[in-house]
């Protein structure tokens, strides 16, 4: 059997041997990716006049100097706590509530329905730093400002929009056929939805999820002005590290560990379940 | 017709489940859009509170547009948007085809793209801010040294209005290219084979193959990886608070830092409510002809 010249790549293809070229663009990607982050890591077990060192020193003595003090005169595992439960928090909340939203929109025919989509959508288009004016002021109103109540409630209205067209998307990729087997069979629609809807989308659920808890982890512009010393997060809390005029980049370098840390060594645990569940409600 | 049996009847259901998010989304998202409807129409300044209230109507508006600060946001905005997400979604898109091949290794490589979207905005702001600090930053000192060779002065990535805008587009772009990357790259491992056989019989080129059936069938997710990063890059806000804050001069003052500057530094809480609407309005005009583009042109994907 010949090979034909034309060689096409189909999604399923075979293997293709001779790919030199694509390592080689892969690990240059790689190393502008890594490289960064990776030398911002170093920076943190630096002492001061290390950071400053020219020509930039590869291979030094490593100081924990840094780590204790963030930890001891900032404070920072405490706002690592907050961050931990705002963060789950708003998770769990949202993809819930947001859910049965999509399922909605997906599987049911109703007057208005592509305008309620698209209001939904709406929601994420106003700029964060135009919305906290007018959130602090009914913050201040409920007694909302600093509490876990508050801002979790917030977080999660800013993730539904997110959660609910994602998630529609895969939804519509389930034939419907599944579910009207099963309530022909005599079950509720809710024991339809439970044993066939939700483990099919149990994958594009978990993706969803990891999305949303990164985002909630990295938000920076809704903590910094709502939320105080009861609920400060993480990212708001650096700021501190770059007001003063004289920037202490050992600190810097530490203080972005410990913020970006956590949500990275996650992120390395699920990568798999992240980039299956995101291709998988679409596969037929 | 194709409603689910038994429940058909029942056209309250579909509302009772989206219930809980319309709610939520009514109470977080309508109050602060009315607010900064009446915000806009008077002429509060937070730091003057002893100005005496005046309904401005849409004179907020007319002031905002007239502006010169305007057509210098309005010019820096679209060219921070288009262009990082035009690099990012090719450069992303190229990424995603690459994984289409087997390589050893993948799950690794695929992790470090990964990364720089992971990590929070404040960080890659600081990231960035240490690396091309003056003389003491890791590319700074590299790129010094380079240009030195040619004869040439420092780089002044973040210091001359020239190189400024251009810094942070490229910032964005290592960001955010791995988030196209991921979005496309879902998208593409879930096409149907048939069509890439059908084409191999009839000996298609590549690059037809990758025209006719690899852009159409890939649609929906380009169409959502495109609006999220177009209205994200369109609002960023942490990395530019971080690395220019709108200067030097006013070279990075996309409309968010300038929204920033005049409700946070001059505290005319009425003009930056009146530009956030106009922000809003440019946003919802934005995804709409992308959406509209994207679901009249092909029957498939109307649902």
């Amino acid at each position: 059997m010949t090979e034909s010249k034309r060689v096409i790549v189909s999604p399923k293809s075979a293997p293709v041997e001779n790919n030199w070229w694509v390592h080689m663009i892969l690990v240059t990607v790689f190393m502008i990716a890594v490289i960064p982050v990776l030398w911002v890591v170093m920076t943190a077990f630096m002492t001061k006049t290390q950071t400053q060192v020219m020509p930039p020193e590869i291979f030094f003595k490593p100081s924990f100097n840094a780590f204790g003090v963030i930890v001891r005169q900032f404070g920072m595992l405490t706002f690592m706590a907050h961050s931990i439960i705002i963060a789950v928090a708003s998770t769990f909340f949202s993809v819930t509530i947001g859910t049965f939203c999509a399922y909605a929109l997906a599987r049911f025919s109703f007057p208005g329905k592509e305008d309620v989509s698209f209001w939904i959508l709406t929601n994420r288009m106003m700029p964060a730093v135009a919305v906290i004016l007018p959130i602090f002021m009914i913050f201040q109103t409920f007694g909302l400002l600093d509490t876990f109540v508050g801002i979790i409630f917030l977080y999660t209205a800013m993730q539904l929009p997110f959660v609910v067209w994602m998630l529609k998307g895969y939804f519509e990729d389930i034939p419907r056929e599944f579910e009207e087997v099963a309530l022909v069979d005599g079950d509720t629609w809710l024991g339809a939805f439970r044993k066939v809807v939700l483990p099919l989308m149990r994958p594009s659920i978990t993706a969803a999820s990891i999305f949303v808890l990164i985002l909630s982890w990295n938000e920076y512009a809704f903590a910094l002005f709502l939320t105080g010393t009861n609920t400060r997060t993480l990212p708001p809390s650096v700021v501190t590290f770059t007001v003063s005029t004289e920037v202490s980049f050992d600190l810097l370098g530490a203080a972005a560990v410990i913020i970006a840390g956590p949500i990275l060594l996650f992120v390395v645990f699920v990568q798999k379940q992240f980039v299956r569940g995101l291709s998988m409600g679409m596969v037929r | 017709m194709k409603t689910i049996v038994g429940i058909q009847h029942r056209s309250f259901f579909p509302w009772l489940l989206m219930g809980p998010t319309l709610a939520i989304l009514l109470a977080v998202g309508l109050f602060p859009f009315g607010y900064s409807l009446y915000l806009a129409s008077t002429n509060i300044v937070l730091s003057k509170p002893y100005l005496p209230r005046v309904f401005m109507g849409l004179q907020q508006y007319q002031d905002l547009v007239t502006d010169p600060d305007f057509l210098n946001s309005l010019k820096i905005t679209a060219t921070f948007t288009i262009s990082a997400v035009f690099v990012e979604f090719w450069a992303g898109l190229g990424l995603a085809l690459l994984f289409k091949r087997t390589i050893v290794g993948k799950s690794v490589y695929r992790l470090g793209i990964l990364i720089p979207m992971v990590i929070p905005p404040v960080v890659v702001g600081l990231i960035w801010k240490y690396l091309l600090y003056p003389h003491s930053g890791l590319v700074t000192y590299f790129t010094t040294q380079v240009a030195a060779i040619f004869g040439l002065p420092p780089v002044p990535f973040l210091s001359s209005p020239q190189t400024a805008l251009a810094t942070l587009i490229f910032v964005d772009v290592w960001q955010w290219t791995p988030f196209m990357f991921l979005i496309l790259h879902a998208g593409l491992s879930s096409l149907p084979n048939e069509p890439y056989e059908a084409a191999d019989i009839d000996g298609a080129s590549r690059f037809r193959v990758f025209r006719t059936i690899t852009l159409p069938l890939l649609k929906q997710s380009i169409l959502i990886a495109l609006i999220i990063r177009t209205m994200d890059a369109f609002r960023t806000y942490d990395t530019i608070a971080i690395l220019t804050q709108g200067g030097p001069g006013n070279a990075t003052q996309t409309f968010n830092v300038w929204l920033t500057n005049l409700g946070f530094i001059a505290f005319d809480a009425s003009r930056a409510a009146a530009l956030s609407l106009i922000m809003f309005v440019i946003i919802l005009v934005m995804s709409f002809v992308f959406i509209q583009i994207f679901t009249k042109t092909d029957p498939l994907l109307e649902r």
